[in-house]
């Protein structure tokens, strides 16, 4: 008797270690999708115009936060209480990003909008705007469930993934050896991608994944991994790379390495240099990562300073571009570092 | 009164001595090379080969530049920032129209030679460091190739560009390896067998000197400083081929890959010693380096202790070398 | 005009004089600067790059140069915020960590210089690449936290004084009493101005340099405190390219990267003027690329008004 309740127990605890982990990942998925659903009273923030909107950007040096930020301004100029839209650029450096935070709190704005360089980094100097009855909005990056960050204006990287990932099984049969190329290691974007990622592989056992690397949504680093990774594997059959800007770099390593018949690549986003490269070769997709969530960042903004009670996430969702229709969406007359917008032309960047 | 044969033996032993101190960073080439070789076969594969130069194009071209700038005993820290900068004004001058290629690249050499004269102009004429000069011309660059671009890389490379540079000759060599390779013959012939290379050296080793004797210290200066910024324009175009028009910021943190090749090479920041070979080859080790840390398995980022060390020991052997008699 | 300015400035105080007039047209022609809260945060901004800086200065009189603080002062904000995870009981750890890894690569870069007689120039610049990738081995993304301590040091006042403009004083005070009041001090200066003839003087000078690197990794252990601090978290990147900033403020406050010459009380000058620099921009508005621009623009122009004489002397 004693034998057999061991036995069962010991197999109940094997099964529970294995799901406990993407059981834990489900988990996380559903606490975030309840926190997301919590109601902000914003009656602690509410305040009558005229509005001084801040930005505090964690970089500049990347053509989709321009564009994002082209969609705050664009949707600024529609609101006539809106006086001033301030912007800083911390350069990638947390610090000065937490030296922004504090500057914007100085002149006196009545919303923070931000992208972070390191969330926890500028935990400290949110709260100070936070304090200061200043709400403040995570912008384009993952959800952020944190008492400095009022509410967040997202896109699901995780749900981005997952379609991305499912697309890519599809068309390569269920079966082969593929890698990821991922963002910044560590931001939401990468973590929730490759989780992701994952996910979905335990639902086609006949996909193996070689490596995971980091691109830092660069193009030219994207190259570089990629040609390192053909050296080191005799077989690739798909890549994973939910990111265009990196997607094209490591297309163009495969091309010139001779190997892009072999390889299936998974849909990218709408980044122009990519949406360029699927309307030629007439594979991978897109699925979007919208740069207009800079116009629902502000727009959520707004509602929380006119007192109006919102939930503490917004989610942006993704939508697929097959191949085919890809083309529409490519401007091929626009440089490459450039992004499928709702923006009007007078308010693209120059 | 020396014994003959002590003499005769000590001379042999001077003349392999400075025979291995020109040539040590070749001797270091061959040896990685060999190590690269046993790990891992694609080493003996020429289109591997090649490839490697391919990459090392960028980084090499510019580093010619810099090679000839710190004979002179100067520094060039701003190549970084003149290869972003080129690199986006050869894709906007492009504007996606083959027949812009060679006034896109035109305009790339000339702003990196105006840079690279506007160094030269400043250190020629005063007492200041080109280390700090070059640094805060660094960001200036960086500060006009934000403001021209907007933040996005703008500019748009003309269909087939990229596809010429990598296209490989004989199904094998790739065109920006011979350009490359190319530039750095030039390069060397400028300073073997120009009055001006010369005069890099004699300035270089001593300054007082070369001044009493009549050379021209500050038109040679000038003309240093702007091949190398020459080179960097160059070496934009090159990154510019190889990897497409992705950021403003391209270059950035180049200039130090370029210094470690120029040092690693034997040339020093004393100036009056080193060449472009030495140069060369130590773009090669570098990235010999790098590719086998990479074959090998060891995390990414190991790279850079590997750089590291790989520096320090060579420099160190160096100057036991020059100093062993 | 030229003159009557490059001479202001090229006194021996010409960069306090900068300071001076920085800081009066911020304060006319900028209405938010002169808040106490904003001098407040410029000082806390600054603080720890003076401090950095303060080190720097010191090794560069002494005919060095160190280029690998920057990587240093990322390594111990790692460690350290990794170490400590938010545990206040931990902070003891966490700065006899701080200072002693600051200390201990301090102590291998000027053993190594002894040994090697390579260039510190390139020895340090090694050194940099070591490290950073010994940061990237050992993570890839922000770990850890500091404690509550460490962020109470790096951002907050007593009696309305930033406690990080405190330590910023001490360190200075005792940076300069070391190098003013001290028989150690002159042997820098003459290390720095002439090895050989201080050699001949009987100056030991190997030992001189080595505690010239230990007191520039010592001046990061410090920095990196209050960085650690500042960020909350052990980011990675965190040192990126303080070296060149430092090195940048310490020629722009009037000390010689040949050696023999330098002052403390220039170099923390300097910090201020980009500091101060810095924010004033920001507080005008001006767009983040043109700051670049104008940072730029300050360094040339300031190391060209700020030449030493023309002496004989090629």
């Amino acid at each position: 008797m004693k034998k057999i309740i061991g036995l069962i127990a010991a197999i109940t605890l094997a099964l529970g270690m294995w799901a406990g982990p993407s059981a834990a990942a489900e988990d996380d998925r559903v606490l975030q999708e309840q926190r997301a659903a919590e109601l902000v009273d914003a009656s602690a923030f509410k305040k009558s115009g005229p509005y001084k909107i801040g930005v505090s950007a964690g970089y500049l040096g990347n053509s989709w936060v321009v564009f994002a930020l082209q969609h705050i301004k664009y949707e600024a100029s529609l609101h006539e209480e809106i006086t001033d839209v301030l912007t800083t650029d911390a350069a990638f450096n947390p610090a000065k990003q937490v030296a922004d935070i504090e500057d914007l709190v100085s002149k006196g704005v009545d919303l923070i909008l931000y992208w972070p360089v390191d969330d926890k980094a500028i935990e400290g100097a949110l709260k100070k705007a936070t304090d200061k009855g200043i709400p403040t909005i995570n912008t384009g990056g993952g959800y952020v469930h944190s008492p400095s960050v009022t509410a967040s204006a997202f896109i699901d990287q995780w749900n981005l993934g997952e379609m991305v990932a499912r697309r890519l099984f599809q068309d390569l049969g269920g079966k082969g050896k593929i890698f990821a190329m991922l963002p910044i290691a560590g931001t939401t974007a990468a973590v929730d991608q490759l989780a992701a990622l994952k996910a979905v592989m335990k639902e086609y056992p006949g996909i193996e994944l070689l490596s995971a690397e980091y691109g830092d949504w660069n193009r030219a680093k994207a190259k570089q991994i990629t040609e390192n990774l053909l050296q080191k594997y005799s077989h690739i059959d798909g890549v994973f790379s939910p990111a265009g800007q990196m997607s094209i770099g490591v297309a163009e390593a495969i091309d010139e390495a001779g190997r892009l018949g072999e390889v299936t690549m998974s849909p990218g986003d709408e980044y122009n240099g990519w949406l360029k490269w699927v309307r030629d070769h007439k594979q991978g997709g897109a699925v979007t990562f919208p740069t207009r969530v800079g116009q629902e960042a502000l727009r959520l903004g707004l509602r929380m300073l006119r007192g109006e009670t919102v939930r503490r996430g917004l989610r942006i969702p993704s939508e697929y571009i097959s191949p085919g229709a890809a083309g529409a969406y490519a401007e091929m007359d626009r440089p490459d570092d450039w992004w499928a917008s709702t923006l009007p032309d007078a308010w693209k960047p120059k | 009164m020396t014994d003959a044969n002590e003499q005769g033996g000590g001379r042999w032993r001077f003349v392999a001595q400075s025979w291995a101190r020109s040539y040590a960073i070749w001797l270091v080439l061959a040896l990685l090379f060999v190590a690269a070789a046993t790990l891992s076969e694609a080493f003996l594969r020429p289109i591997y080969i090649f490839n490697i130069v391919r990459q090392a194009a960028p980084v090499g071209i510019a580093a010619i530049g810099v090679t000839l700038v710190m004979i002179l005993g100067g520094v060039d820290l701003s190549v970084g920032a003149i290869i972003s900068l080129t690199a986006v004004l050869t894709a906007v001058t492009m504007d996606g129209q083959v027949a812009n290629i060679p006034l896109a690249i035109v305009v790339a050499l000339a702003a990196g030679a105006l840079i690279g004269g506007i160094n030269g102009v400043l250190t020629a004429y005063n007492r200041i460091s080109p280390f700090i000069l070059t640094l805060g011309m660094a960001i200036v660059v960086t500060g006009v190739t934000q403001i021209y671009s907007g933040g996005t890389a703008r500019g748009i490379a003309a269909p087939g560009f990229r596809e010429f540079f990598n296209f490989r000759i004989g199904g094998m060599v790739p065109v920006l390896a011979i350009g490359f390779l190319g530039l750095a013959a030039v390069g060397v012939w400028l300073q073997q067998a120009t009055r001006f290379g010369r005069s890099l050296y004699l300035i270089g080793s001593n300054p007082r000197a070369a001044r009493l004797s009549g050379l021209p210290v500050e038109k040679v200066t000038i003309a240093a400083y702007a091949v190398s910024g020459l080179m960097g324009g160059m070496a934009g175009v090159a990154l510019l081929a190889r990897s497409g028009v992705s950021s403003t910021f391209a270059g950035r943190g180049l200039e130090f890959d370029v210094l470690a090749a120029v040092v690693l090479g034997g040339t020093t920041f004393q100036g009056g010693r080193g060449g472009i070979a030495g140069t060369i080859a130590g773009v090669f080790v570098l990235l010999i380096a790098f590719n086998l840390v990479n074959i090998v398995g060891l995390n990414y980022n190991a790279q850079l202790i590997v750089k590291g060390v790989i520096i320090i020991v060579a420099s160190a052997a160096y100057v036991y070398l020059k100093e062993a008699r | 005009m030229r003159n009557a300015a490059s001479s202001a400035l090229g006194s021996r105080y010409g960069i306090v004089v900068l300071l001076g007039a920085t800081l009066l047209a911020a304060v006319i022609g900028i209405p938010e600067f002169g808040s106490l809260g904003n001098l407040t945060n410029v000082a806390i901004q600054s603080a720890a790059m003076a401090i950095l800086a303060i080190g720097q200065t010191v090794v560069i009189i002494a005919g060095l140069i160190d280029l690998s603080v920057g990587m240093l002062i990322g390594l111990i904000v790692v460690i350290t915020s990794d170490l400590m995870n938010g545990q206040s009981a931990m902070t003891p750890i966490g700065i006899l960590v701080a200072l002693g890894l600051g200390a201990g690569v301090g102590l291998i870069n000027g053993t190594l210089n002894n040994l090697l007689r390579i260039h510190p120039l390139i020895l340090t610049f090694g050194m940099m690449s070591v490290l950073q990738g010994t940061i990237f081995v050992y993570t890839d993304r922000s770990v850890g936290r500091t404690s509550p301590e460490f962020v109470w040091m790096a951002n907050e006042t007593i009696a309305g004084v930033p406690f990080s403009a405190i330590l910023l004083a001490a360190v200075a005070l005792m940076a300069y009493f070391l190098l003013n009041r001290t028989r150690f001090g002159r042997h820098v200066y003459a290390v720095g101005g002439n090895e050989e003839h201080a050699r001949r003087a009987g100056i030991a000078t190997g030992p001189i340099k080595v505690w010239a690197f230990v007191i520039s990794g010592l001046s990061a252990g410090i920095a990196g405190i209050l960085v650690a601090g500042r960020l909350g978290t052990g980011y990675p990147n965190a040192g990126v390219g303080f070296e060149l900033d430092a090195i940048v403020a310490v020629v722009l406050g009037g000390t010689s990267l040949a050696g023999g010459r330098g002052s403390i009380l220039g170099t923390v000058a300097a910090v201020f003027v980009l500091g101060v620099a810095s924010n004033a921009l920001n507080l005008l508005e001006i767009s983040s690329f043109v700051q670049i621009l104008i940072k730029g623009l300050i360094v040339v122009i300031a190391i060209l008004l700020n030449q030493p004489k023309r002496t004989a002397l090629a």
